[in-house]
Formats: structure tokens, sequence, C-alpha cells
């Protein structure tokens, strides 16, 4: 009997880890909170890594669904209620008893929880709410969970439940409204955003009562979050890593450009913390979407990515890196490189006197080393030997500086010139790229880049 | 010239930098190192160090005060680092002597840690950084293994001593467990009894046949984990030269769902 429900367990866990690992969320980063002295769990800002998978991706949260059956046929998710496979559904108790014994183990951060549609998008939503309950009181657990807003579930459940997590997200699935009705006729863009803009309110009205020192909570939703939960906010944030969110890319025609407009917009309006990408993988079979990922599919999410960090880290805007005219990355470079190649005016800058908004703009300087040569400076005047030990990509850099007034070698600062130098260096391709069999030799084919034409 | 020859441990070589000040030797005649000298150098005085916790205390109280916790942190983190000589590298104790004596020697000591140009400041910046980025792996590497007396038990081939850290963050995450963590390297371990403090201890009389003693839990849930490791790889997207290189065959070693294949 006892072996029956074990192996019965392990097969949920299959079934359901399977369900969720196309999620690619599962950083446990954005909040520290330290440890109660009782029951079990911390948390720290940065995230921890706790393995990596075959696939490379690191492991940090316990990623699975409560159940994989759902009501509704997204086209491009496995778990569309028209697709034939093996379902599941976990007890809340089965959860807390997986993320309890995994975490005091030290194999995962915390939860990733998400799920399929059972019955109504409240009945969803409730069922995540009591797993959370449970896990936060019944089990004492204080460490780091990330769970899904189910689109379409009423305000007040939505609430509830950011008191318990960490981090809330709620899928924008794809990146136009368009997209959305053809590929996820049940879902609408007004149910994805309504409960985002909910959540955003909810994070600021939290700041802005602790920055009035929180004396007791003034707005009335607040109060029935705290009666219904047993929750006090004083001790319980609203979502404290924030919000996240992410889209699939290539199911649906948009352009990198399309792509990076909403990617800005969802920071500016929505303030989330994070907008993932996913490279659409084809699971169902279903011949009217794309062809399963290819390597050129994962290089194109990479250069998203990047992209994303230059609207975070580095001040840049959407319309700097793309416009109507050119609305795609150059998969072969880095967006950086691309765009510093196209304002080629702009250079080369002086290190030692250049403003750190300038610094952050030079392909080869993240965001750390032009910190570090703002503060370095200040006790003498940098050459190239101090920038290679401050972190700075030489390689790429050399092109775009000058320390003392010197450029590192005599350099052409002609475009043709420079893009083919930084083509031959072979990390422009990112390592797990190149890991996972990418052609070199097209690469070096500049005529099929067409490097003399428009790059 | 002189040459202080410090235990290899912070007490040690914050003693050797006490006594190095006390001696008052020319400053460019001084030298630490954290290990028994290769070849004996004939103009060379080589004086040994009696690592002294009383003395370590004033200096790193002094450090502290004068400069700040951040440079006192990054010290001991350099301390910590198990790279005590490198063929080209300054010695360990004698990058942290430097970078101490340049710090006192200068006007405002907090901004001597910026000095990247400064070879023994860059030296401490390089081993503060070794040990901090090791001990962030081992925060999520590490593997306790549940004993049949409840105890929960790991052990780990770390390069530098980061059980302090280990030990730290462990007692602050699981106040209710009995952990003990085991740096085979070093043959030492962390311990922590539920709702203590954490403390340090040599292994000599650790019982090895007791750890393998495991809970009747212990087996299900390795192979939980182990389903669920297997199952979150998407298949298509196999990488295993990425996936050593997140996780490093070192570390491997010591990591449950590397062991099971
Ligand atoms: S709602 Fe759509 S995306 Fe979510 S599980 Fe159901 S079918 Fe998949």
């Amino acid at each position: 009997m006892e072996l029956c429900i074990q192996s019965d367990l392990m097969e949920k866990l299959a079934i359901l880890t399977d369900a969720a690992k196309y999620d690619v969320a599962c950083t446990s980063s954005g909040v520290d909170r330290a440890g109660r002295g009782h029951g079990m769990g911390n948390a720290l800002a940065p995230g921890i890594c706790h393995s990596f998978a075959g696939d490379g991706r690191c492991i940090s949260l316990l990623k699975i669904l409560m159940t994989n059956h759902c009501i509704y046929n997204c086209a491009y998710c496995q778990n569309n209620c028209n697709n034939d496979l093996p379902r599941a559904t976990f007890t809340p108790d089965e959860i807390c008893t997986l993320v309890t014994q995994f975490y005091r183990r030290n194999y995962i951060e915390g939860l990733f929880l998400s799920s399929g549609i059972v019955d109504s998008p409240d009945r969803t939503m409730e069922l995540l709410f009591q797993t959370l309950y449970l896990l936060r009181r019944r089990y004492d657990f204080n460490g780091y969970i990330h769970v899904k807003a189910i689109p379409g579930s009423s305000p007040q459940l939505l609430e509830y439940t950011g008191y318990l997590a960490d981090r809330m997200s709620i899928n924008l699935e794809l990146p136009t409204a368009e997209g959305l009705r053809t590929l996820a006729p049940c879902k609408n863009r007004k149910t994805i955003l309504r409960p985002m803009r909910q959540i955003q309110n909810g994070i600021q009205a939290g700041a802005l009562l602790e920055s009035h020192e929180l004396s007791a909570p003034s707005s009335h939703s607040l109060s029935a979050a705290v009666r219904f939960a047993g929750i006090d906010p004083r001790q319980k944030r609203f979502v404290p890593a924030g919000q996240s969110t992410q889209m699939i890319i290539g199911a649906t025609p948009e352009n990198d450009y399309q792509i990076m407009k909403v990617t800005e917009s969802l920071y500016d309006r929505f303030a989330l913390k994070r907008v993932f990408f996913s490279t659409f993988v084809n699971l169902t079979g279903d011949d009217t979407l794309p062809a399963p990922a290819a390597t050129p599919a994962l290089l194109r999410e990479h250069r998203l990515y990047q992209a994303d960090w230059l609207l975070r880290y580095y001040h840049f805007r959407a319309d700097e890196l793309l416009d109507e005219t050119r609305p795609d990355f150059n998969v072969y470079l880095d967006p950086k490189c691309d765009w510093a190649l196209r304002h080629l005016e702009l250079f080369p800058v002086e290190i030692n006197r250049a403003a750190y908004q300038t610094l952050l703009r030079v392909p080869g300087i993240g965001y750390l080393s032009a910190r570090r040569i703002v503060a370095a400076r200040r006790t003498g005047l940098l050459d190239f030997e101090d920038l290679k030990k401050i972190g700075v990509v030489l390689k790429r850099a050399l092109y775009f500086i000058t320390c003392k007034g010197r450029m590192m070698y005599p350099v052409r600062i002609e475009e043709d010139y420079i893009t083919r130098q930084l083509l031959t260096d072979k990390t422009q391709i990112p390592k797990e790229i190149r890991h996972a069999g990418y052609e070199q030799l097209s690469l070096f084919d500049t005529a099929f880049l067409g490097i003399n034409q428009a790059v | 010239m002189y040459t202080y020859i410090c235990e290899n441990s912070i007490d040690g070589i914050l003693t050797g930098v006490y006594d190095a000040y006390a001696d008052r030797y020319p400053r460019n005649e001084i030298h630490l190192q954290a290990h028994e000298p290769d070849n004996l150098s004939l103009f060379t005085q080589y004086l040994p160090v009696k690592a002294d916790h009383e003395k370590a205390v004033k200096v790193a109280r002094t450090l502290k005060s004068r400069f700040g916790q951040e440079f006192y942190e990054t010290i001991y983190q350099a301390a910590m680092s198990g790279e005590v000589k490198g063929k080209s590298t300054i010695d360990k104790a004698d990058a942290i002597y430097g970078t101490i004596s340049l710090a006192l020697a200068c006007g405002d000591g907090t901004k001597t840690l910026l000095s990247l140009g400064e070879p023994c400041v860059y030296r401490v910046f390089e081993l503060c950084r070794a040990t901090g980025k090791e001990a962030m792996h081992l925060l999520g590497f590490v593997r306790f293994q549940e004993l049949e007396n409840g105890i929960l038990f790991s052990s780990i081939h770390p390069k530098h001593h980061v059980l302090p850290i280990l030990g730290e963050h462990f007692s602050d995450r699981l106040p209710e467990e009995n952990f003990m963590i085991y740096d085979e390297t070093r043959q030492i371990a962390v311990l922590h009894p539920a709702h203590k403090s954490f403390f340090l201890a040599d292994t000599d009389n650790l019982d090895v046949a007791q750890t393998k003693h495991f809970s009747a839990e212990e087996a299900h849930f390795q192979s939980l984990w182990i389903t669920f490791f297997r199952n979150i790889t998407i298949e298509a997207r196999k990488n295993a030269g990425l996936q050593s290189q997140m996780i490093p065959k070192r570390f491997q070693r010591d990591v449950l769902e590397f062991q099971a294949s």
C-alpha cells in the first residue's frame, strides 16, 4: 500500500514536471529575507542556482504544475484539452511535502507553481491559494515562492495569494493581441493585463505603506486580505520580489522591433521585474504552427535577452536599437555592438573622462566594469592594463575607446572593417549555442551576411 | 629582508600583520607568507609567527573601525582562499599585508580596495572573488542526506575554506535542523545543533560509517528528486557542454543527481 502511494507520487511528479518545463522563468531572485528562527527558509536577493538540467538551464525552484488538466485549448500548449497525454493532479499536501523535503535537503530554493485551468479560473486560483496558504502556515515555509496568477480569476483571490507569494506572474503568452486571438481563443488581452495592473498597484501600495512606517493598514481591501488569510502585512509584503511575464517567440510572425516595443512598455507601464522570452517549441504536432525550434531560433531568443538587458541596465530605448525600416536584430552580433557600429560618429570615447552613461554604451564594458572604471579613475589615470583587470572585454572595446588619448592599436574607425573584426570573435555567438552545435561556417560567410551593403 | 611565516588562517595572517608592525622593520623589507618557504634565501631572516587570537582581533577591530566592515570582509574572505601561493602571483598573506599597509599609509584607506592597479590590492580582490564565487556555488550545490538519527549530513570538497559562510547561511535557513557539512579536503566540519549557533570542529572523531546509515525515507525523496531532475530537461535542447560549464565537474562528485546515472 505504502509503496503504491509512493510510486503514484513519483508518476505525478514526472507528469507535472514535464508539463511545466516549458515555462522559462525559474529565478529565485528579487527578495532578501532572513530566517525567522522557526520553520524553514530565507531568501537571498540575487537568487541561488541549485543545479543545472541536461539542457544547461538553471534549476532553482521546484517547477511544477498543480494539474495538467485544462479546459482551454491554446494551440501552442501541450496541455491543451484536445491533446491526448497522461494527466495528473497534485493535492496541496503532496506539493507541500515535496517542497519542504526537497528544501531541507537543499535541492531547491523554493516553489514555482503554475496550473492548467480546472473547472474555472476562480476554482484554479483558489486551489493555488490553498496550497500556498498551507505551505506558509502549516508547514511554516519561509523560502521563495513564485506563483502564476490565472487570467480571469477574481481580484480578491489574487490579492490573498499575493501576500503569500514572493513573485507572481501572468503570461502575456504572445506579443500581440492579434496572435492571442488566433492561438489562444479562450484568453484575451484584457484578462491578462487587468491582473497585471492589479499586482502592480498592490506592490506600489505596499511600498507606499512601508515608506509610511506601516502603522495600521488603511485601505480596506488590505484588511480584507488580513482578516481572511490571517496575514500580518507588517511581516509579509505583497509580492515582494515583483512580477514577471513571458511571451512565446516564433509561433506568430511578430518582428523583433514589435517584441522590444511590447517589452519596453511592460517595463514602463506595468513596472515588471522581468520579461522572459520562450522560443516556441511545437509540442502538439499542429502543422499549422511553425516547426520545432532550431538553433537560429535560440540565437534570436538570445539576442532578445541581450536587448532586454540593454533596456533594463543600460538605459537604451527600443527605438534606438531598431526601427520600422530595420525591424530585426542582426543575429550574428550582440545588439550593443550592432548599435555601436551604426553610431561610429560617437566613438572613440576617452575612458578617463567619459560619463558613466557613455561608458555603458561601449561594447565590451558591462555595467559593473563601468562602475569600477568611474571609481578607479578617481585614484589615477587608467590604461588598457587596468581595464583588463577591471573586467573590460578589450577585444570588443578596443575599437571604441582611448586611454589617455591613445587607442590600443592603430585601427581604422570604419564600419566594414570593425564589423569584420568583431565577427571573427567567436564569443559573439554565446557558448551555450555553440555547444548546441551551431554552424560556425555561416558566420564567416560575409556575402551571406551582406556586410558590404547594410549592416 | 624579513619574512614572517604565518599559519594559513585568518588568525595566523592577521597575527603576522600585527607582529610585522610591532617589530618596526622598514616596510619595504617585510614580507609575509602563509606557507613554509620552498627555498631558503641567504639574505632573508625567517620569523615564525605563532597565531594569536587576541592579536588578530585587535587588527580586525582596527580594520573595521578605520576602513569599514566591507574592507574587513574582503580581507577575511581573501584569507579564506585556498590559493596560498601561485607561481607568478603574490603570496596570499603578503597581498593581505600589502593591502593593509597601503590603507594605513594613505589618508583615506576606505578607498584602497579600489586601487586595482596596485598588485597586492588586485591579488586580494582576486582571492576574495574566488572564495566568494565558490561559496555562492556551494550555497546551491550542497546536498544534505538525512541520516538514521535525523541529522542532515553533507560532504564537500571545496578549494577554499568556505565552511564559515555555509554555516551562517544554513543555520539561518534551517534553524530547526541538526546538520553537519563536512569539508573532506580540510577535514573539518561545520555543525549546527537545532536552535543553537553553529560551530566549526575538526573531524578526527567523525564516525564515517555512521554517515552512511540513512533514514527510512531518504531513498524515497532522493528518487523523487532525480525524477524531477530528469524530467525538467527539454530533450530537444540537450546541451551537456553547457551543463558542465555551469556546474563544473569538481562540484558534481558531491551532488546527488550527478552520481545516479
Ligand atoms: S490555459 Fe492554455 S496555456 Fe494554460 S495550460 Fe491551458 S491550454 Fe495550456
